[in-house]
C-alpha cells in the first residue's frame, strides 16, 4: 500500500530551545558538583584548581538554568502555580520542588569552599570589596560544615535533578525517541561531557591556568565519552536487532530520513573525534575538545528535544523546524549563553583567584 | 436528521421546559441548585465511509473556537492510498480522543486539564501555565499551544455547546453525517449501538488510553502513524512576525 499524505496539519515545536539550553545548563551544574565533590571534601583550606573551576561551573549554569525554564513557560508570569496547585503525578512538578533545593544548597556549599578564598583578601578596613570579603568569609570549621552538609545536600538534590529531567521525558511514550529508560542514562553522561569540557575551557579564561585541571577534568571525559558511547550502542543495537519493539519503531521512526542519518553521523563523529582529542593528547589543542566536549552535550539535548518533537505521532514524513531568529529561536539561546557569560564575569570578578597549588582533588585514572 | 440529532432536540426541548419551570421556584433554589453528578458519557463515532473531505467540520470549528491561524482542534487527514492497482481517497476526521486513559492528564504540573464526569477532558486556562507537557504526552497530536491565549488547547467535544443542548460545531456542520455524537450511558443513543456492534475501531489502540472517538471502516494501517508519503503544507505566522 502506497500512501500519499495530502492534508494534515503541523504541529509546532513547543519545548522551544529554552528547553535545550535548561536541559544543558541544569546537566552541567549537576555534573560540576558532582565531580567537584572529592576535591572538595577532601580539601584542608583553598580548594584545588580542578575543584574551583567545577564550582564556579556548577553555580553559574544552576543560576542561569532556571532563568531558560522559565522562559520555556508560555505562561512564565503563573510559575507560582507549580507550588500553590502542584499535581504530584507529574514529574515536572517534583522538579519545580527539586530545583529550588538544590540551588540552595549549590550555594551554601560554595559558599563553604570559596570561603578560605574570601578570607584571604578579607580586610575590615580595606577598599568595600575586601570588606564585602570579610564579612562574607567564614571560620574554617563553620566553611567546613558547610561544604559538607551543603556538598551533601546538593548532591542528593542534584541526583534528583537528574532524575526528574530523565523521568520527565521517559515517560512520555507518544513520543518513542523519548521513552526509552536509556535516555536518562544518556542525559546524565552527556552532562559529565559538557562538565569536564566547561572546566577545561574555564580553565583557560579564568585566573592561571594549570595542567593538573586538564588532566582531571580530561580523565572525566574519557569516562563520560565510553559511557555515552556504550549507551548509544546498546540503544541502537536493541532497535536495530529488534530485541525490544519500543526500540525498534523508535529506530524506524527516524532513521529512514536523510536529516537524522546526518544527525546520527554528526554525533558518531563528535564522540570519536572527542575521544581521540582526548586520549591522543596533541600539544595545544585540549582547548577544542572542550568545546567539542561542550558541543556534543549540546547537540544531544538539541537533536532530543527539537528533533524528538519534529517527529510526528500520527502523521508521515516528519515536521520541519526551522530556527526562530527571535527570541524563541536564535535570540534566546545567544541570550542565555550571554547571561551565563555575564555572571562568570560577575562572580569571578568578585572572588579573589586562587594561585598555582598542588590539586589534591582526586583524578580519575585516564 | 439522524437519530442523534433528533435526540439532542429532544434533550433540548426538554430542557426549555425545564428551565421554564425551574423560572417558577423559589430564589433560594434558583441561587443554589442542586448539582447531580452527570450520568452521561459523550462519545463520538466517525463513519469514514460518509466523510468526503470538505473540512466543513474544520472551518466550523475554528469558527465556534476562536482557534488561532494555524491552529487546529479538528482536522481531516487525508490520503491518497493506492493499493492492488487502485487508487482512491481516504479521509481521517482527527480530534481530541477525550480518552478514559487519558495520558495528557497526570503529566499535568499543576492540574490545569482534567476529565469531566461526562468524559470530556478540557483545560482550565486560568490554571494552565503553558509548559506544553500535555502536549508532548497527547499521542494523537491532539494538542496545541494556542498562540493567543499562550495556554494549552484542544477539542472540547464543544461541551458549551453540549452544556446547551446542542451538538458540537463539528457534528452540527457534517455534510455528510459522518460524525456522530451521542451519550455512550444511554444504551439507546446511536454512538452506544454502533459501538455495541464491534465493528468500530480506535487509533493508536496500543497506547491503551481507551479512546472515546471511535471509527468506522478504519484500515488499521492508518491507525498508527502513517507510513506514507507527506507533502506538509508549513505555517508562516512565525516567520510573518519576525
Amino acid at each position: 500500500m502506497n500512501v500519499l499524505e495530502v492534508i494534515n496539519v503541523t504541529r509546532e515545536v513547543t519545548w522551544l530551545p529554552w528547553a535545550v539550553q535548561y536541559f544543558f545548563l541544569i546537566g552541567i551544574s549537576v555534573a560540576c558538583l558532582l565531580m567537584s565533590l572529592p576535591g572538595a571534601l577532601t580539601a584542608h583550606n583553598l580548594p584545588g584548581r580542578f575543584t574551583f573551576l567545577a564550582v564556579i561551573g556548577a553555580l553559574t549554569c544552576g543560576i542561569v538554568a532556571p532563568v531558560a525554564l522559565l522562559a520555556d513557560l508560555h505562561q512564565p508570569g503563573r510559575f507560582w502555580r507549580f507550588y500553590t496547585s502542584p499535581n504530584l503525578r507529574s514529574w515536572m512538578a517534583w522538579g519545580a520542588f527539586f530545583i529550588p533545593v538544590y540551588l540552595g544548597f549549590l550555594m551554601l556549599f560554595a559558599w563553604g569552599i570559596l570561603s578560605p578564598l574570601l578570607a584571604r583578601s578579607a580586610a575590615p578596613q580595606g577598599s568595600w570589596l575586601a570588606r564585602t570579603h570579610h564579612i562574607l568569609a567564614l571560620r574554617d570549621d563553620r566553611a567546613h560544615w558547610l561544604v559538607v552538609a551543603g556538598g551533601a545536600g546538593a548532591a542528593l538534590f542534584g541526583l534528583l535533578v537528574f532524575l526528574y529531567t530523565g523521568m520527565e521525558l521517559m515517560v512520555v511514550r507518544a513520543r518513542p525517541l523519548w521513552a526509552t529508560p536509556y535516555l536518562p542514562l544518556q542525559l546524565a553522561s552527556t552532562s559529565f561531557i559538557g562538565a569536564a569540557g566547561l572546566v577545561i575551557v574555564l580553565n583557560r579564561l579564568i585566573g592561571d591556568y594549570e595542567q593538573s585541571a586538564d588532566a582531571a577534568a580530561r580523565g572525566w571525559l574519557v569516562a563520560s565519552v565510553l559511557a555515552t558511547m556504550t549507551l548509544g550502542m546498546a540503544w541502537f543495537l536493541i532497535g536495530l536487532l529488534g530485541l525490544d519493539a519500543a526500540h525498534a519503531k523508535a529506530l524506524r521512526t527516524v532513521a529512514q530520513f536523510r536529516s537524522w542519518q546526518l544527525t546520527a553521523a554528526w554525533a558518531a563523529a563528535a564522540t570519536v573525534i572527542l575521544l581521540a582529542l582526548v586520549v591522543t593528547r596533541p600539544a595545544r589543542l585540549t582547548w577544542l575538545a572542550g568545546l567539542v566536549a561542550l558541543h556534543a552535550a549540546w547537540m544531544f539535548r538539541w537533536t532530543v528535544f527539537i528533533g524528538g518533537q519534529t517527529v510526528p505521532k500520527t502523521g508521515a514524513g516528519l515536521y520541519a523546524y526551522n530556527l526562530p531568529l527571535g527570541h524563541e529561536g536564535l535570540l534566546g539561546i545567544a541570550g542565555t549563553f550571554g547571561l551565563w557569560l555575564a555572571l562568570l564575569i560577575v562572580i569571578t570578578s568578585f572572588l579573589p583567584q586562587p594561585t598555582a597549588e598542588p590539586d589534591t582533588s582526586l583524578v580519575p585514572a585516564e | 436528521m439522524s437519530n442523534t440529532r433528533r435526540n439532542f432536540l429532544e434533550a433540548l426541548g426538554a430542557l426549555t421546559v425545564g428551565a421554564v419551570s425551574m423560572a417558577g421556584s423559589s430564589p433560594a433554589h434558583a441561587a443554589a441548585p442542586e448539582i447531580k453528578p452527570s450520568t452521561h458519557r459523550w462519545a463520538m463515532v466517525v463513519d469514514l465511509a460518509k466523510c468526503i473531505g470538505c473540512q466543513a467540520c474544520t472551518v466550523s470549528c475554528i469558527h465556534e473556537n476562536a482557534a488561532p491561524e494555524d491552529s487546529f482542534r479538528t482536522i481531516v487527514s487525508t490520503y491518497e492510498v493506492e493499493e492492488a492497482g487502485a487508487t482512491a481517497m481516504v479521509m481521517l476526521p482527527r480530534l481530541c480522543n477525550h480518552c478514559a486513559n487519558a495520558p495528557c492528564i497526570p503529566v499535568c504540573p499543576v492540574g490545569a486539564t482534567w476529565q469531566r464526569e461526562d468524559g470530556i477532558v478540557v483545560v482550565d486556562s486560568n490554571k494552565c501555565v503553558g509548559c506544553a507537557y500535555c502536549v508532548q504526552a497527547c499521542p494523537y497530536d491532539a494538542r496545541f499551544i494556542n498562540a493567543d491565549t499562550q495556554k494549552a488547547d484542544k477539542c472540547t467535544f464543544c461541551a458549551h455547546r453540549v452544556e446547551a443542548g446542542l451538538l458540537p460545531a463539528c457534528v452540527e456542520s457534517c455534510v455528510g453525517g459522518a460524525r456522530i455524537f451521542g451519550d455512550l450511558s444511554d444504551p439507546t443513543s446511536t454512538v452506544s449501538r454502533l459501538v455495541a456492534t464491534g465493528e468500530t475501531k480506535v487509533l493508536r489502540p496500543e497506547f491503551g488510553t481507551a479512546p472515546h472517538v471511535f471509527y468506522l471502516g478504519l484500515d488499521p494501517r492508518l491507525a498508527d502513524k502513517v507510513d506514507g508519503e507527506p507533502t506538509l503544507w508549513q505555517p508562516q505566522h512565525r516567520e510573518a512576525h519576525l
